[in-house]
């Protein structure tokens, strides 16, 4: 089959994939961390840090983007009849890799979209993650080829699946009514945010766009190593790129090199295992960091269940001192990616269908 | 739903909780909610803390910055020694060391210090922060790195001055911002 430009999905994946690059790169003109525009993994441990999770200080705003991600999606899904309680799908795994994907981007200092941001920014140090991204959805489709499953999911009853998008209206009313409980850092890289509002316009623009597209970073690798440049994901990617590489150009946000990027760091070796780690089981699991976030919209109770995990993770990293920094890698955080490792490894093997 | 009682009960139940949910919230205004109290004296107290140190590093490092701004560069670093006996591990002794070695010219020593300085405290880097040094670590990174890259050309075997190169592009990546 091949790709049609009178196709109309084509074009929706095309929008949401220039959509995130340009205003990826957008949010750090408008206040955002550089190169931070939208890293999903990053907001994640700001929240947790918002809600208490962490106590690093310089870590906690309640991003706005993420509660429009997840509520764009739930309002496209609602409107075109795509929500559907689902789930089922061996939750407690998904609830631990939803720790681990943050424990693989914390090391590497952002999730897949922020390694993309980087790299159009001409941060040339994200290669190695680059490499980590490729290798890990490889791998992870050699395990599904192998019979690596975790299991369909089933319609579910009592609309589990709008426990999470209720989680993240409740966030949206925390973060305009601002309780006590909530903290919110007054320096630090947290402290750097785009207005309220516009964040979350993005946000929901975001949701809406990837919804409808299924647009999501490690989906369109793995299309891409799948089918080629007949995968239209692969084109939304491009679209991506493209998108954020303009942008930052005419932003003056391109300072090519390999040497004191922004948060960044030099351990290579590290940032290819990180990624790796969050490739694979994106593959495994069925999206990326993001994927997840609009899954989690449509209804899909085991997404929702890899959001909460993303969310202790996001606490976790900070607590445990694994998210790495510009100094490089801690032990903490190099054993995390290598005790993630051990647990795709220990799903590849009892999670397989060896009857096929 | 609402086919027998139990289901009627669940929901009047349920939207007595809702009201009695939604008093509450009402009633708690910002005035008398003790958790805004709570929360302002935690947000006080890390201001008053922020202040307390600030105010405890300028009282504590006052001589050594006298000295410096007279010219004393040895004897504000020997100042400087006694203090890290009284005051071990604090930031503020690496970030000074790191500023007068820089103004003796000594870069390499001067970029590991001002580094060591923002590993164990990110506000000297950060522009909004009252501790901030960010002009003082720009300047070590825009002429003390040149210099270092130059040397370590000619010496490609001497790992401290590759080290000092490492704790350099740290600065940069720190000045340059982005997630933490």
């Amino acid at each position: 089959m091949s790709l049609s430009l009178r196709d109309r999905h084509l074009w929706i994946v095309l929008a949401a994939g220039a959509g995130l690059g340009v205003l990826g790169a957008l949010l750090s003109v408008w206040g955002n961390p550089q190169n931070s525009g939208i890293c999903v993994s990053c907001f994640i441990e700001n929240t947790s840090g918002a809600l208490g999770l962490h106590d690093n200080e310089r870590m906690q705003y309640l991003r706005p983007e993420l509660i429009g991600f997840v509520l764009g999606s739930i309002l496209c899904a609602s409107l075109f009849r795509e929500f559907r309680s689902r789930g089922g799908s061996a939750p407690l795994v998904r609830l631990v890799s939803g720790v681990f994907l943050i424990v693989g981007s914390a090391v590497f200092i952002g999730c897949p979209i922020k390694l993309f941001l980087r790299l159009t920014a001409g941060d040339i140090s994200s290669l190695a993650g680059l490499l980590g991204l490729i290798a890990g959805v490889w791998v992870g489709l050699q395990g599904l080829a192998r019979g690596v499953d975790l299991g369909r999911a089933e319609d579910e009853r009592g609309a589990t699946g709008l426990l999470v998008p209720a989680g993240f209206v409740l966030l949206l009313i925390f973060l305009l009514a601002r309780p006590s409980f909530l903290l919110f850092s007054d320096r630090g890289s947290a402290a750097q945010h785009a207005p309220l509002f516009m964040s979350l316009a993005v946000g929901l623009l975001l949701g809406v766009l990837a919804q409808r597209s299924r647009f999501c970073i490690t989906g369109s690798v793995r299309d891409g190593l799948l089918m080629g440049t007949r995968s239209p994901l692969l084109w939304g990617f491009f679209a991506f790129l493209i998108g954020a590489f303009v942008t930052n150009i005419i932003m003056g946000r391109f300072t090519f090199g390999l040497y004191g990027q922004p948060g960044a760091h030099l351990e290579y070796l590290w940032s290819f295992l990180g990624m790796l780690l969050v490739g694979w089981l994106s593959v495994l699991i069925g999206g990326c960091p993001f994927r997840q976030l609009i899954k989690a919209g449509e209804g899909d109770a085991d997404a929702g269940l890899a959001v909460v995990g993303m969310l202790l993770g996001g606490g976790l990293v900070q607590s445990w001192g694994v998210a790495a920094t510009a100094a490089g890698v801690a032990t903490s955080g190099k054993i995390s990616v290598l005790v993630g490792l051990a647990f795709v490894l220990l799903i590849s093997l009892l999670f397989r269908d060896r009857t096929a | 739903m609402l086919r027998d009682r139990f289901d009627q009960l669940m929901i009047v139940a349920l939207v007595g909780v809702l009201i009695f949910t939604a008093v509450l919230m009402a009633g708690a205004g910002p005035r008398d909610d003790n958790h805004d109290a709570q929360a302002a004296n935690r947000r006080f107290e890390r201001e008053m803390l922020h202040q307390a140190r600030v105010a405890f590093i300028e009282r504590h490092y006052s001589p050594v910055i006298t000295l410096r701004d007279n010219g004393s560069l040895p004897d504000a670093l020997l100042k400087l020694e006694e203090l890290s006996r009284t005051l071990p591990g604090e930031a503020h002794n690496d970030l000074l060391s790191g500023d007068i070695l820089l103004r003796m010219g000594q870069f390499d020593r001067a970029i590991s210090k001002l580094a060591k300085a923002v590993k164990s405290n990110a506000d000297y880097v950060d522009s909004v922060s009252p501790l901030s040094q960010r002009p003082l670590i720009e300047s070590a990174v825009s002429e003390g790195l040149p210099l270092i890259r130059d040397r370590l050309r000619v010496q490609p075997d001497n790992l401290t001055l590759a080290k000092v190169l490492k704790d350099g592009y740290y600065l940069q990546s720190r000045l340059a911002g982005g997630c933490e």
